[in-house]
């Protein structure tokens, strides 16, 4: 007679092999949905230490001039502390280099945790996939260890690559670094990465959308992260500021020459993220498939039979930017932050430029004598042409979003020809820009006359247009590749973004022909603050956007659309 | 007979045997079209050719007179379209979808939504993410038929339906058709074609295999005859008569397939001493077995071991 196991112990097959074979599994799987981030995160940090490195010897070539430019940085500083950390040992390679092409970093890393630990959770579980990994014999604990793993794993293969950068940087400024001192760099921000993910992994038990678990998740980041900035600039606050993760990233400086690893601070940021890690999964272990922890009481709400009477739904271009509003008052809101904060900071940055003989070149390429206008001109805009480059993409991963998730197969099944989708989405992204940009120039002509900057307004009109140009040559860009290639058309535009970001910066230090130059997006946007429209610049832009969207209206035109 | 659908050897041809292949059919204005097959035949590819969703590798297709692939818009305009799989719309409210879509269209019949949104009980004032399967489709539906439309394009419209908003979906059907509306639905579940269907093409492996009124489809059907006899039974003389097939015996019981009429067989049967005997008519799901038999038999009978 064969024995009938008690109900209590489960088979065998399930708590043995089979649940460790579904750990390895979830592990793989992990490590495939990150693999595109992986890429990119990790294209960035090797890419931007090594380029702060090789650019260090052609700004500062000797000793004399080390030193020189030591001082300027260690000036200039304090006006970028609410950025960055304060500048140590810019007089050496390895100091400009960490302070230039790694701190930023941290947010960077930050922000992969917190979107990758959302989109575990929350996407996955709009998607449905959540339910399916928890009908298998995992368990929900096992099941969200298994996917930290996976990402500490793919995190940890995005510090190696930027300590390999950050050795190579070093290298190229005729310096060396010890592995040491790289792995004692590499430790906090692996840390950091990982507490954005358990803030990321808590946002989502809370949240009942991705989206929502995402601005909560964000919010948490930044306002640790504006904690740190405040402590930067006021040294009383830094007993507080030992609760901001970026504080206790900021504290270990082991590449800097006579710079320091922080092992208690790195310790407790794995300390914290384990902490926000075993929240999580005990939030998740608590709460309902499809809902957040904490849940709202249902109640009774009149049945609805009848369509939205909501007029903007009906209107082609309104309709994109009503589902988008929320996000799209983030990137305007975003915007005016940013400008009020550079154009604020525009005197004090200006004086400091105008003080230090070696940044005159600086001032002169912004097309000005003025150096509080360069600061507009060249920082400002600079990283307005960011904003609204990020937010083409963004847009960029709405389209590939319409197509992948079948609501681009619904839109085509009305009487639509495809070619007014595609214009439809070219001119939303028109006013969406435009809105951004143009809202950003009305925050700067407000704040620039109190920093002592004043500003040609006919200019000002024409750099508010340029952006909105810019953002729609990205757009095209991204239409083009959407028609053949959907799921990979945001990597490419990242790519192409990093790419124009860099080329300005290493065309002079390796001798490149000036129309080089023009292969970077940014670079064709100019300065039109301090030296009007770069007409080249101008139509090539142009000319991508005629190609870009003609070339998508065509291929919309005998593409096959459906899932 | 006005034709509302017509193919011409209409083929997309995905590569390794998939797609459809040289389809050539007629659909008349009026009508309801049942398209049967198992999943992977080919039904949603035929609907979406007709949709211009994917672009025919050869053959035309042409809804009401017009050229489906050279005048898609044209086409649309007197479509309603219910996808196999439905979009996700996040967090918009089934109110928001509807206005969304209706605007696509220039505009949307609240009163016509209302009367749908009733009978199918959609709650339209939830958010799309919190809607159950069903109520996905009820949406779906809604879209589908919210719009004055000469042909209904279904495809499998009554997946993750319960029993009662089935029946309410059939209505809604009828109705349609009784306005004049044509409409071809896809499904693989046979009892939807037998409540909603005049004529049905089955489909198999990307290839039309047959177009028939339902009444003619029960042409192929057979019967299964099943007998218990006290002694021998008389099965040499059973398995030589014509038109009887998938003959077994099992002690005293003899069980059979017996198509055309039965006197012959019941004057063998009469020699045997016949203690029961039960006829039954299979089901249109055992016809259809039989017509997707695998190639790979075609000895065995047309019949009730499949099921």
């Amino acid at each position: 007679m064969t024995a009938v196991p008690a109900a209590s112990s489960p088979p065998a097959s399930l708590a043995g092999g089979r649940s460790r074979d579904g750990i390895v599994t979830m592990v793989r799987y992990g490590l495939r949905t990150h693999r595109w981030a992986l890429v990119g995160v990790a294209f960035l940090g090797f890419v931007s230490p090594y380029a702060s490195g090789s650019t260090y010897l052609a700004a500062a070539g000797t000793a004399a001039a080390r030193a020189t430019f030591g001082r300027q940085t260690i000036a200039l500083g304090p006006q970028l502390a609410y950025l960055i950390p304060l500048p140590l040992r810019p007089d050496t390679v390895a100091g400009y280099l960490w302070w230039k092409g790694l701190t930023w970093l941290t947010l960077v890393f930050a922000a992969w945790g917190l979107a990758a630990a959302t989109g575990l959770i929350r996407n996955e579980e709009e998607r449905g996939l959540l339910e399916t990994w928890l009908a298998s014999p995992l368990g929900r604990a096992r099941l969200v260890l298994a996917r930290v793993a996976a990402f500490t794993l793919a995190a940890a293969g995005a510090v190696v690559i930027t300590g390999l950068g950050t050795a190579a940087g070093v290298a190229s400024g005729k310096a060396s670094i010890g592995f040491g001192s790289l792995v004692e760099q590499g430790l906090p921000l692996l840390g950091m990465t990982l507490v954005a993910f358990g803030v990321g992994l808590v946002a989502a038990q809370l949240a009942t959308t991705r989206r929502g678990a995402l601005g909560l998740g964000a919010a948490v980041l930044l306002a640790v992260y504006v904690l740190d900035a405040v402590a930067r600039v006021n040294p009383g606050l830094d007993g507080v500021a030992a609760i901001s993760p970026f504080h206790l990233t900021d504290l270990t400086t082991a590449v800097v020459p006579g710079g320091r690893f922080d092992g208690g601070a790195t310790l407790a940021l794995y300390v914290t993220a384990a902490v926000l890690i075993g929240l999580a999964v005990a939030a998740l272990r608590e709460r309902d498939l499809m809902a957040g922890l904490l849940r709202r009481r249902v109640t009774a709400t009149p049945v609805v039979r009848l369509p939205s009477k909501n007029p903007l739904l009906r209107l082609p271009v309104l309709r994109n930017l009503w589902q988008q509003r929320l996000g799209l008052v983030g990137w305007v809101v975003g915007t005016m932050v940013g400008a009020a904060l550079i154009v604020s900071l525009a005197r004090g940055t200006g004086k400091l430029l105008a003080s230090v003989s070696g940044f005159n070149r600086f001032v002169q390429a912004a097309g000005t004598n003025s150096a509080e206008t360069a600061v507009v001109s060249s920082v400002w805009l600079s990283i307005a042409a960011l904003i609204v480059a990020a937010y083409a993409i963004n847009q960029t991963s709405h389209w590939a979003g319409d197509d992948a998730e079948g609501r681009l197969e619904m839109e085509i099944a009305q009487p639509v020809p495809r070619w007014a989708v595609v214009a439809e989405r070219c001119a939303t992204l028109i006013v969406g820009a435009l809105l951004m940009a143009a809202l950003g120039s009305l925050v700067t002509a407000a704040v620039a006359p109190g920093q002592g900057v004043h500003l040609d307004t006919g200019r000002l009109l024409v750099a508010t247009g340029l952006l909105a140009l810019l953002a729609l040559t990205f757009g095209a860009v991204g239409a083009l590749v959407i028609a053949r290639l959907p799921r990979v058309a945001v990597p490419v535009l990242g790519v192409v973004a990093v790419a124009s970001f860099y080329v300005p910066l290493l065309a002079p230090l390796f001798g490149w022909p000036s129309w080089a130059l023009n292969l970077s997006l940014f670079h064709l946007y100019g300065t039109p603050l301090t030296t009007g429209v770069y007409w080249t610049g101008l139509w090539v832009m142009v000319a991508i956007v005629v190609v870009g969207f003609g070339g998508a209206m065509a291929a919309m035109r005998v593409r096959e659309v459906g899932r | 007979m006005d034709v509302a659908i017509r193919t011409e050897g209409l083929t997309k041809d995905y590569g390794e045997g998939h797609g459809l292949f040289d389809l050539d059919l007629e659909v008349g204005v009026g009508e309801v079209f049942g398209y049967l097959g198992p999943n992977g035949a080919g039904k949603t590819t035929t609907i979406r050719l007709l949709m211009d969703m994917v672009r025919p590798t050869r053959g035309r297709a042409e809804i009401f007179g017009v050229d489906c692939h050279a005048h898609p818009v044209e086409v649309k305009r007197v479509v309603g379209y219910l996808p196999g799989e439905m979009p996700q719309w996040g967090g918009l409210r089934g109110r928001d979808v509807v206005a969304y879509v209706g605007g696509l269209r220039g505009g949307v019949d609240s009163a016509r939504v209302s009367s749908l949104a009733e009978r199918l009980d959609l709650d339209l004032g939830r958010r799309y993410r919190e809607y159950s399967s069903g109520n996905k489709r009820k949406l779906g539906l809604v879209l589908a038929l919210m719009h004055p439309s000469r042909l209904l394009a279904l495809d499998e419209p009554t997946n993750g339906l319960d029993p009662l908003i089935q029946q309410e979906f059939y209505r809604l059907v009828e109705e349609a058709a009784a306005g004049g509306c044509t409409v071809f639905l896809s499904s693989h579940v046979l009892s939807e074609m037998e409540r909603a269907c005049q004529r049905v093409g089955i489909l198999r492996q990307g290839r039309l295999v047959q177009v028939a009124r339902l009444d003619e489809l029960h042409h192929l059907r057979y019967h299964r005859l099943e007998a218990d006899f006290g002694g021998e039974v008389p099965l040499e003389l059973v398995r030589a008569l014509p038109g009887v097939e998938d003959v077994a015996v099992e002690d005293h019981h003899l069980s059979c397939a017996v198509r055309g009429g039965f006197g012959p067989l019941l004057e063998v049967l009469g020699r045997g001493q016949v203690l029961n005997l039960v006829t039954h008519e299979p089901t249109l799901e055992e016809v259809f077995l039989a017509v997707f038999r695998e190639e790979a038999e075609p000895a065995a009978a047309p019949a009730g071991k499949a099921r």
